[in-house]
């Protein structure tokens, strides 16, 4: 039984937490394992191993690899808009470069360069200028959204033509390395590799430490100005990743389609929140909250609901985990 | 402004003024609800006060009031449960927000999702179309050829202004978001404070609803893109007070700003794809000079 204090500077609510409140923080896991459950009875065809192979390419991997940069943003106490603009940017570049007949490693580094310019940008402004990363993000957004209108005609998708692609390029989204598709690879390795990241180097307890006190880490001489810029240069970067994995998947570019992302990504990290006594992002309760999102998706599409209920149940279900999750924890300042 | 003055020379002239503020009115209500959301939790990001749902209760209210006009009730009727909808979504931020104590970033984010849900659920994702006599006189032009619309915003916006900026309960208001511990041992019923704020964002967004009907002939699909419109001119507006805080002079200066922007765009015939840039660029060197003031002072 762990005893802990409320995060929130002069909250009344010290160590209280029982028994059943420690297992509140589970509803996560509780709600992904019955949710599991109840597909697998009710929905004809979801617990098929191609099935369940599908939710993991289809629904997991991108959503993750957006979340994951997300969760080191969170967890310094910022947030990034922008992760949408990310992703397109990275699409875009890579996307012209291949139909601008380029090799595939230069399309590659393009599109990772493209979304790290983003990445810079926001960097700049939260490190350097001091503006809060709320609005930073959000001015990078409808700058990225002006930028792909002008870059594309007021929002033209690229179509790439069969037959003209470079030599691997339809392996990155559909490839197959002994019977797993390649983008899997991509998410497991991002995944540990962030996980050891965030919970295992200097650079993670200095995210965590920007997180809880940025004064308190300033005065005991961590750089915060430039973990906080690394944070969002990361974020970005593994948007590009993702973005370029989403165009190689429907062969195209589609501008703005990365927002899509931002508010599920938003979602999956703060689900992932409730894992932890202190309600703070982790790498594995933002995989859990994807998880968690991406089975859902797919379950109700399989149980063959009506697709706007599915808005609807989706909404309510997270709704009721975060209300489950959030019973007797101390109250936020 | 100034360039926009020169350059289009109807900028400036009566009619077009009451254009904008009739173009600006839904921005408006809704930011004013956003405002008072951000007033009483604080200014945190992260863990302040904030409606997401906003825009999507907006949408959620309009095809309620559009549907209930098509299926032949009464203005009344559908104008009472216009509200009704707009404060049950309120409501269930205040149950979620005060009653369950889930942040409100998230909490407005999932009931922004049933809204959303509910919203297509009714309008099957296409347009309804909607007239009654009472959205006939709310968009014809009442005195000085000005439309009621554009009157109901500016009065909407008087109102709010006194009763947020001049009243006990304003000041109320701020104290519980500058600091909740302080107002809740000051002897404020602290919860209080929060739930009403959500519950009037959430008539807000009724009134939004309405007057959004009123001026597309129906419900429309895609309110939740005014999300972030809605933010931008309630943290835009934040630049507008002397404190940098969020207040409804402020949230009004900053929509009528946004909404002069765009108009001048449209009259000097620049593409609109540049006006998020501009947009954009805007706030980040506004709140970049303010940022730098504030620091120059401390």
């Amino acid at each position: 039984m762990v005893t802990e204090f409320s995060s929130s500077a002069g909250s009344d609510t010290a160590p209280r937490r029982s028994r059943v409140s420690s297992l509140l923080r589970y509803t996560v896991v509780l709600a992904l394992i019955a949710v599991f459950v109840f597909l697998s009875v009710q929905a004809p065809g979801f617990l098929t191993p191609s099935n369940l192979l599908n939710i993991v390419v289809n629904n997991f991997a991108l959503l993750a690899l957006v979340s994951l940069g997300m969760t080191l943003v969170v967890s310094t106490g910022g947030i990034d808009l922008s992760v949408g603009t990310s992703i397109d940017i990275g699409s875009l570049v890579f996307v012209s470069l291949i139909s601008s007949h380029h090799q595939l490693l230069v399309a590659l580094l393009g599109g990772v360069s493209g979304a790290l310019a983003v990445g810079v940008f926001n960097a700049f402004l939260v490190a350097a200028l001091g503006i809060t990363p709320f609005l930073a993000t959000l001015g990078t957004l409808f700058i990225g959204e002006s930028v792909q209108q002008l870059a594309t005609n007021g929002g033209q998708p690229i179509y790439l033509i069969t037959g003209t692609f470079p030599a691997g390029f339809t392996f990155i989204g559909r490839g197959d390395l002994i019977g797993i598709p390649f983008p899997i690879y991509i998410v497991a390795v991002s995944i540990v590799g962030f996980f050891l990241l965030a919970h295992h180097t200097q650079f993670g307890r200095q995210v965590v430490a920007l997180g809880a006190r940025a004064g308190v880490a300033w005065y005991s001489g961590v750089r915060i100005r430039r973990i906080s810029a690394l944070v969002y240069i990361l974020s970005a970067i593994i948007c590009g990743v993702a973005g370029i994995i989403l165009s190689s998947t429907v062969k195209a570019y589609v501008p703005l389609s990365g927002n899509a992302y931002l508010l599920d990504a938003i979602g999956a990290t703060f689900i992932g929140t409730t894992l932890h006594p202190l309600s703070r992002p982790s790498v594995a309760g933002t995989a859990l909250g994807v998880l968690l999102l991406s089975i859902v998706t797919n379950g109700l599409l399989l149980i063959g609901w009506n697709f706007y209920w599915q808005q609807v149940a989706r909404g309510i279900l997270i709704f009721a985990v975060l209300a489950v999750s959030f019973r007797g924890r101390p109250v936020h300042a | 402004m100034i360039y926009f003055s020169i350059a289009a020379a109807s900028f400036t002239s009566f009619g077009n003024v009451a254009n904008v503020l009739e173009q600006s009115a839904i921005l408006g209500v809704l930011s004013f609800g956003m405002t008072i959301v951000m007033i009483s939790g604080g200014s945190n990001v992260i863990t302040g006060g904030i409606d997401l749902s906003l825009a999507n209760n907006l949408g959620l209210c309009a095809a309620v009031y559009a549907s209930l006009l098509q299926s032949g009730q009464p203005d009344a009727v559908a104008v009472f449960l216009t509200f009704f909808t707009g404060l049950s979504v309120g409501l269930l931020n205040t149950i979620a927000v005060v009653g369950l104590g889930i942040l409100p970033l998230i909490a407005t984010l999932s009931v922004m999702n049933i809204c959303a849900g509910f919203e297509l659920v009714l309008t099957q994702n296409t347009v309804i179309p909607a007239t009654s006599p009472f959205l006939a006189a709310l968009a014809d032009n009442g005195p000085l050829g000005i439309s009621y619309l554009a009157y109901i915003f500016v009065v909407l916006a008087f109102i709010f202004i006194v009763g947020v900026e001049f009243t006990p309960f304003g000041l109320r208001l701020y104290a519980v978001g500058a600091y909740r511990e302080a107002a809740r041992a000051a002897g404020l019923y602290v919860d209080w404070y929060i739930a009403v704020s959500y519950v009037l964002s959430g008539a807000c967004a009724a009134v939004g609803a309405i007057l959004s009907v009123s001026l597309l002939n129906g419900s429309s699909t895609g309110s939740g893109a005014m999300l972030l419109s809605v933010v931008v001119s309630t943290l835009l507006g934040v630049v507008f007070s002397r404190r940098f805080i969020p207040t409804i002079t402020g949230t009004f200066l900053s929509v009528l700003f946004i909404g002069f922007l765009i108009n001048g765009f449209q009259l000097t015939n620049v593409s609109s794809y540049w006006v998020n840039g501009v947009e954009g660029v805007l706030i980040l060197f506004v709140v970049a000079a303010t940022s730098l003031l504030r620091r120059v002072e401390s």
